[in-house]
């Protein structure tokens, strides 16, 4: 570090180090302060004089070295004046005025202009091009790539619902599993879909359903336990099969798999990054599937009907799920990928008029415990 | 000690660097990740401040709006990439070979060239904004140039099996050097690639015996061998790629020259081995400590009468004002202990590594220092942003 070495016995005669931003030379300066004409004089030691007004004085902020202060002068802003010491960096300090920072501020339009740029390409990407490509690929995906798709989501999705690093459960008790293979065969009679469907039962007490790519559907074990009836089900259940026959998932996961990186390039990794990225995913996602959610509802009407049940077990299951405070308010609502509107609810009992009130379930009583049951 | 000849001081302290860092990480997570150029700025000055070579402290004269400038810019060009180009890719895994991995690993692999690209024009916005006794580094344009050669010598260093790895070091430390300036003074990188095998043999040796046990237990199970793998090779390995990375650069550093310059670094490769075992071990026992004591508060507020019990799956249903609280303190929790951690890895892993190479340097020659003269300031608009968006811009 540099020390303050009085050179003779003038107490009042400082030294520093000076560096004028032409070349690499440092100078040894005395430094004198000017009370009356209020500046610094800088004498260089090969004679003349440097004079800086301490208004124009400015620190160089975030230095290390705490005995020492580096400034530079707002009119010879590439030259350095280096003054070490507890005394007389105290001194300094209290006479000069702020700080200075180095290189050019970047204006506040430049930075606008550009920002604007960089958010409409992002838009554009996000919500036209990867969605545009998404539903391309989704149409030209074979379905064993699409099987395959659906089992890698399928993984995340148990980790990320699991407890304590565990993957959640998936539930397989017979009877169950028989009743629900009952069930699905019920209502995809004579359909035409391009790979089977694939139900899994998940261990948690979420009342929700969903579909993966490659036609895998999950339900949740708090989804059978929360529903009124065999019919409650198989219209949630005809509800995901119609995602799977428009391949609605695979769409989804495509499109995700898009703009995750494209989001984790946009918000760093600030706190982990992962929270807010995985967040506004879930949006993006949920945002998506709305359009697609009216055309899984009409195709749930049409294989009900089919199956001989009355779609309006569709309008049930969200009654019930309304009841359970499954209709999502607020912050809840955006995150939420099956809003039980009152249209949906009108449109299911719409589809369901003129029908006859009493149809018989697909499953028995005791197949309908057994469903209940799957998980334990 | 010669005439002309200057020690290098390290001004740092963990006080004052700990204060920053944890300052800086708040503020960017209260602005969503916004401040975070500004953070990298002002720690880019406070270390660069505390390097003192001969008495004169770099500065770094960066600006966090300069940084955000560049971001924007590689996120316009960025976005496309990792938009369109991964999701192509993942499509072509899955239509021919029927999973993701393919989808990754050719996402990564086209991801190559540009991180070099990125790596290269990071190094010259950093030189540009860096200054020694008033006068700025610079270094030539040339990302792409690296781009390439640094892919060529990566698939030379692949199809020699590891081989010829110290030359590509060399070749490529050579394409900075020979282009890295100071004022109007260039700097030179002399000696050549074989210099590097002493310190590599540490590495390459015991990776290829590390492989050989590993194959022979593939067949043959024996606990003998499996003991060697793991107690002897394969911690020999590691230490060698310390050891490889620290002695490179100092024989690297010891064969340029800048004006009559010349460089003596004398790192210690036991030194900064005990800085990335110990650091981060000090690290995590004040990080969890912390933890520990957040977790003690969080236990007596949600077993507080009138407190829903912890179920993640019941709290992900939503509910009472009560539920939010105790899923807001979590949140609170994690993000504090996130900061903490990065804050103290600064203090005790980045700081002191930085601090070892500082001190360990001396140069000579320092009395032609007075010829060299200031250099224009290269604008370097992008200001390191494809860095900064991908990440590669390391530690600092």
């Amino acid at each position: 570090m540099i020390v303050v070495t009085p050179p003779d016995s003038t107490p009042s005669a400082l030294y520093a180090d000076y560096v004028d931003g032409e070349t690499a030379r440092v100078e040894r300066v005395s430094l004198q302060l000017e009370v009356y004409s209020n500046s610094l004089i800088l004498t260089r030691p090969e004679g003349g004089e440097i004079i800086w007004p301490l208004s124009d004085i400015r620190e160089i902020p975030d230095q290390a070295a705490s005995e020492m202060v580096v400034c530079t002068s707002i009119n010879d802003p590439d030259a350095r004046l280096l003054v070490s010491g507890w005394a007389v960096v105290a001194e300094l300090r209290s006479r000069i005025r702020g700080f200075h920072q180095a290189g050019t501020q970047i204006g506040g339009q430049t930075i606008a202009k550009w920002a604007l740029g960089a958010f409409a390409s992002v838009a554009f990407i996000v919500f036209a091009m990867i969605p545009l490509l998404a539903n391309q690929m989704a149409r030209l995906l074979p379905p064993a790539g699409e099987v395959a798709l659906g089992e890698a989501t399928f993984e995340q999705i148990r980790v990320a619902l699991g407890r304590t690093g565990m993957p959640a459960k998936t539930c397989n008790r017979g009877i169950g599993v028989a009743a629900l293979n009952k069930m699905e065969t019920a209502l995809s009679q004579g359909l035409d879909l391009p790979y089977p469907v694939n139900l899994t039962v998940l261990d948690s007490p979420i009342v929700n359903a969903f579909a993966l790519p490659g036609g895998q559907i999950v339900l949740f074990d708090g989804l059978l336990k929360a529903a009124n009836s065999t019919d409650e089900v198989a219209a949630v259940l005809a509800h995901e099969i119609g995602h799977v026959a428009e391949r609605d998932p695979t769409r989804m996961a495509l499109r995700s798999a898009g703009s995750i990186g494209v989001l984790g390039l946009l918000f760093g990794d600030f706190a982990g990054g992962f929270v807010v990225l995985s967040l506004a995913n879930t949006m993006i996602e949920a945002n998506y599937s709305q359009s697609a959610e009216t055309a899984a509802d009409e195709f749930a009407h049409e294989r009900l009907k089919a199956a001989g049940l009355r779609p309006d077990a569709l309008a049930d299951m969200f009654e019930t799920m309304k009841k359970l405070g499954g209709d999502a308010k607020g912050i809840q609502a955006y995150f939420s990928s099956h809003p039980a509107t009152d249209a949906r609810i009108n449109a299911a009992k719409a589809a369901s008029a003129g029908m006859d009130a009493n149809v018989t379930p697909i499953l028995s009583r005791l197949e309908w415990r057994s469903l209940q049951m799957i998980c334990k | 000690m010669a005439i002309g000849s200057l020690k290098t001081l390290f001004a740092g302290e963990k006080g004052p660097l700990f204060q920053l860092a944890f300052k800086t990480s708040l503020l960017t997570f209260l602005t969503l990740g916004i401040y975070r150029f500004w953070m990298k700025t002002r720690m880019r000055r406070y270390l660069w401040s505390a390097i003192v070579p001969g008495g004169a402290p770099l500065e770094y004269t960066g600006r966090g709006s300069e940084k955000l400038l560049g971001f924007l810019i590689a996120v316009v060009f960025l976005a496309f990439y990792i938009g369109v180009v991964n999701l192509i890719l993942m499509f072509i895994s899955f239509t021919v070979m029927n999973g993701s991995g393919g989808g990754y690993l050719l996402s990564f692999v086209g991801l190559i060239p540009v991180y070099f690209f990125a790596r290269y024009r990071a190094r010259r916005y950093i030189l540009a904004r860096t200054r020694w006794r008033g006068i700025r580094f610079g270094l030539e344009p040339g990302a792409w140039g690296y781009a390439w050669r640094a892919i060529v010598h990566l698939l030379i260093s692949i199809l020699s099996l590891g081989w010829l790895w110290p030359r590509m070091t060399f070749w490529l430390e050579k394409y900075r050097t020979d282009r890295t300036w100071y004022g109007d003074a260039k700097f030179t990188q002399g000696g050549k690639w074989t210099m590097l095998y002493g310190p590599f043999k540490h590495l390459i040796v015991p990776a290829y015996i590390s492989i050989a046990i590993g194959v022979g237990l593939s067949v043959v199970s024996n606990p003998i061998s499996l003991g060697m793998l793991l107690i002897v090779t394969i911690p020999w390995a590691l230490v060698g790629f310390v050891h490889y990375r620290v002695q490179s650069f100092r024989i690297l550093a010891e064969n340029k020259s800048l004006a009559g310059l010349q460089f003596q670094p004398h790192p210690r490769s036991s030194r900064i081995l005990g800085i990335y075992i110990l650091g981060p071990i000090l690290v995590s026992i004040l990080a969890g400590l912390a933890l520990g004591l957040l977790g003690g508060v969080f236990a007596v507020i949600a077993n507080f009468p009138g407190m829903p019990g912890i179920d993640a799956q019941l709290l992900l249903q939503g509910g009472s004002i009560a539920t939010w609280l105790v899923i807001g303190f979590g949140a609170l929790t994690y993000f504090f202990i996130f900061i903490l951690y990065g804050a103290l890895y600064q203090t005790f892993v980045t700081l002191p590594l930085i601090g070892h190479y500082a001190e360990t340097l001396s140069i000579m020659g320092a009395e032609s220092l007075v010829q060299v003269t200031q250099r224009h300031r290269d604008d370097a608009k992008e200001a390191g942003g494809f860095a900064e968006a991908l990440d590669v811009g390391a530690a600092i």
